[in-house]
């Protein structure tokens, strides 16, 4: 080869290189299209679509990440740890300097459904643009408005976020959205009816059920967006819990529930099969108890066409009677009769709707033991239906039982009256323990909501 | 809904998850029944339904109509809970007294069940906390009772 052919060779290379550089600099800075990017920002709107926005928050359940507890609503500050680092959630009140008062209806869609801020930048995934990128235009429109007009503005300054560079460089993010999310809003099926649609609609888009029961690959993304994977919805762990198969697998999913359990489940957090806890409890506080009672329908509708996988799940559980009494010698039997009957009963079937069964509980037949360790270790939150909070809740065990009297009981009651969800290790008390102290200088990784 | 508390029928007003200790103390005034953790943790709400120890704090009121409940105040009208009751005063196992009531229904509802306990037994049926430290007064009052039983 001569010496200008290899000159030639080289030069073409790095125009090569200098145009993919240029069209990836394009594309990941690039502001995604919105078809509300024309208009101007209007009059203040119709009161009822602000009220139409208030619902769509709730479905979409906004304040879990957007708000702390003692703060003005909406004002962000929530520290979520991920493995690079902690990230707070924003102010999204419409303050026009610290929060997102600055943003056109166009801004504010793009960063929804796109997770594209104004000058281009891309959010962390933490924020579910994924699944809200399904949002129809109306509820966009409607969303904007609440935050707009239905929230007071309050000025509270972002934190920054603590990712060290290089690995804060958020444009990556971009060529990531490029390959695991669709940013085409929900299409409806023609071959469903309009009550499945809706609850479809819900659930992958606004409500991003997906966030927590879908399991994710090695990028972090969600395996499947919709009912086209199946795995979608087929549970997942995460921050420490099991969020369970929402699918028709009977032991790990809502098989052996009917719609009208869904729907007491997500309307007044329990029914006779479990009472919500873990991260749930707070989707139920903020969200799903404000649904109306047609979209819970939908939603039980829509979960209730997805199949379940045998191979997954195993076979379906059974109840098999067991006698047990104070005298019973199995290790664990003493623990579960002396702290767990009580309220869980001897026969392990729970009392009524107000103490869930352990029998056929999801967290003792699920392989994955984060849950049952979980919520033995650190009990359960309070659950606040219709403003009242709950007269029954799970105690800690923490300061009172040992990791191996831990493991012992949870083996205990994940091999008896037909639970086969396994035994537990000690160690894995151990670590579980460590990681939700809260002491602990190693927690948690995500906390996802 | 009605209620049968120591052989007696209260009509009684109450949402139905209200914790059955609420309504014994609060709306029926027995306040023999003491209220500890409200948790399950503790035992000083131990009353007895049908015959077996259940803690009243955790016991939602509408999963108990129709059945007999005994309470501290009328547990003498039982044989097994008279004699309980004088041994616990031949051993003067009261320190404070706040857990007793619930010790003495969880001991009533061991020796009706098992009228000769082992140690092992006794150990695993009395679990309620005291924060007086009165277990082996309670221990020995216990085999005093199923030892008079023996000879009875
Ligand atoms: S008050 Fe019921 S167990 Fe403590
Ligand atoms: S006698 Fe005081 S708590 Fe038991």
């Amino acid at each position: 080869m001569t010496k200008s052919r290899l000159a030639t060779t080289l030069g073409c290379f790095a125009l090569l290189c200098l145009v993919i550089a240029a069209v990836l600099a394009w594309y990941v800075t690039r502001t995604p299209a919105s078809p509300f990017a024309a208009q101007a920002s209007a009059a203040p709107p119709d009161p009822a679509l602000v009220q139409r926005g208030e619902y769509v928050a709730r479905l979409g359940d906004c304040v879990a990440c957007h708000s702390l507890p003692e703060a003005a609503p909406f004002t962000g500050g929530l520290k979520m740890a991920t493995p690079l680092g902690a990230i707070y959630a924003t102010n999204i009140t419409a303050d026009r300097a610290t929060g997102i008062g600055a943003y056109s209806l166009a801004d504010f869609d793009r960063a929804v459904r796109h997770g594209v801020t104004p000058d281009g930048r891309r959010l962390y995934p933490a924020m579910p643009y994924p699944s809200y990128a399904k949002l129809s235009d109306d509820d966009i429109r409607a969303l904007y408005a609440f935050f707009m007009h239905g929230v007071s503005p309050a000025a509270q300054a972002n934190k920054p976020s603590e990712i060290p560079w290089p690995l804060n460089l958020r444009w990556p993010i971009a060529l990531w959205n490029g390959l695991f999310t669709d940013p085409a809003p929900y299409p409806a099926k023609p071959d469903q009816d309009a009550q499945w649609n809706r609850g479809a609609y819900i659930v992958q888009g606004p409500g991003h059920c997906g966030s927590c029961h879908t399991p994710r690959g090695l990028a972090f993304n969600e395996k499947g967006l919709s009912e086209a994977s199946k795995t979608y919805l087929a549970g997942g762990l995460l921050d420490g819990w099991y969020a369970p198969s929402l699918r028709n697998d009977p032991n790990t999913g809502l098989g052996r529930w009917n719609e009208a359990d869904i729907v007491s489940f997500l309307k007044h957090g329990r029914n006779r099969h479990a009472v919500v806890y873990g991260s749930m409890t707070e989707a139920f506080n903020n969200s799903t108890q404000f649904m109306s009672d047609e979209d819970l329908g939908a939603i039980a509708h829509y979960l209730k066409s997805l199949p379940g996988d045998p191979s997954r799940d195993g076979p379906a559980w059974q109840y098999q009677a067991s006698e047990l009494s104070a005298a019973s010698s199995a290790p664990g039997a003493h623990t579960y009769v002396s702290r767990c009957a009580t309220c869980h009963g001897l026969d392990g079937r729970g009392q009524a709707e107000w103490m869930p069964p352990l029998a056929g509980a999801t967290s003792a037949l699920a392989r994955e033991d984060a849950s049952a360790i979980n919520i033995t270790l650190n009990g359960s939150q309070r659950i606040v239906a219709a403003g009242v909070p709950d007269a029954y809740r799970m105690p800690a065990f923490r300061e009172q039982l040992s990791d191996r009297e831990i493991a012992e009981v949870l083996s205990f009651v994940r091999s008896t009256w037909g639970n086969h969800g396994g035994a537990v290790e000690a160690k894995a008390v151990g670590k579980l323990r460590e990681h939700t102290g809260p002491a602990s200088s190693n927690p948690i990784i995500l906390q996802m909501r | 809904m009605q209620l049968r508390i120591n052989q007696t029928t209260y009509e009684v007003d109450a949402d139905a998850d209200t914790p059955l200790l609420w309504v014994i103390r609060d709306d029926l005034g027995l306040t023999g029944t003491k209220y500890g953790c409200g948790l399950a943790q503790c035992g000083a709400c131990s009353v007895l339904v049908d015959g077996a120890v259940v803690r009243a704090c955790v016991t939602p009121v509408a999963g108990v109509v129709g059945r007999e409940i005994t309470t501290i105040e009328a547990v003498e009208a039982d044989a097994v809970g008279k004699r309980v009751v004088s041994a616990w005063v031949k051993h003067q196992v009261a320190q404070c007294g706040y857990c007793q009531s619930g010790q003495v229904m969880a001991a009533t509802a061991l020796l009706k069940h098992t009228p000769h306990p082992s140690d092992a037994q006794i150990a695993a049926a009395m679990v309620n906390l005291c924060r007086c430290g009165t277990y082996n007064a309670i221990h020995a009052a216990v085999h005093d009772v199923a030892a008079a039983q023996e000879n009875a």
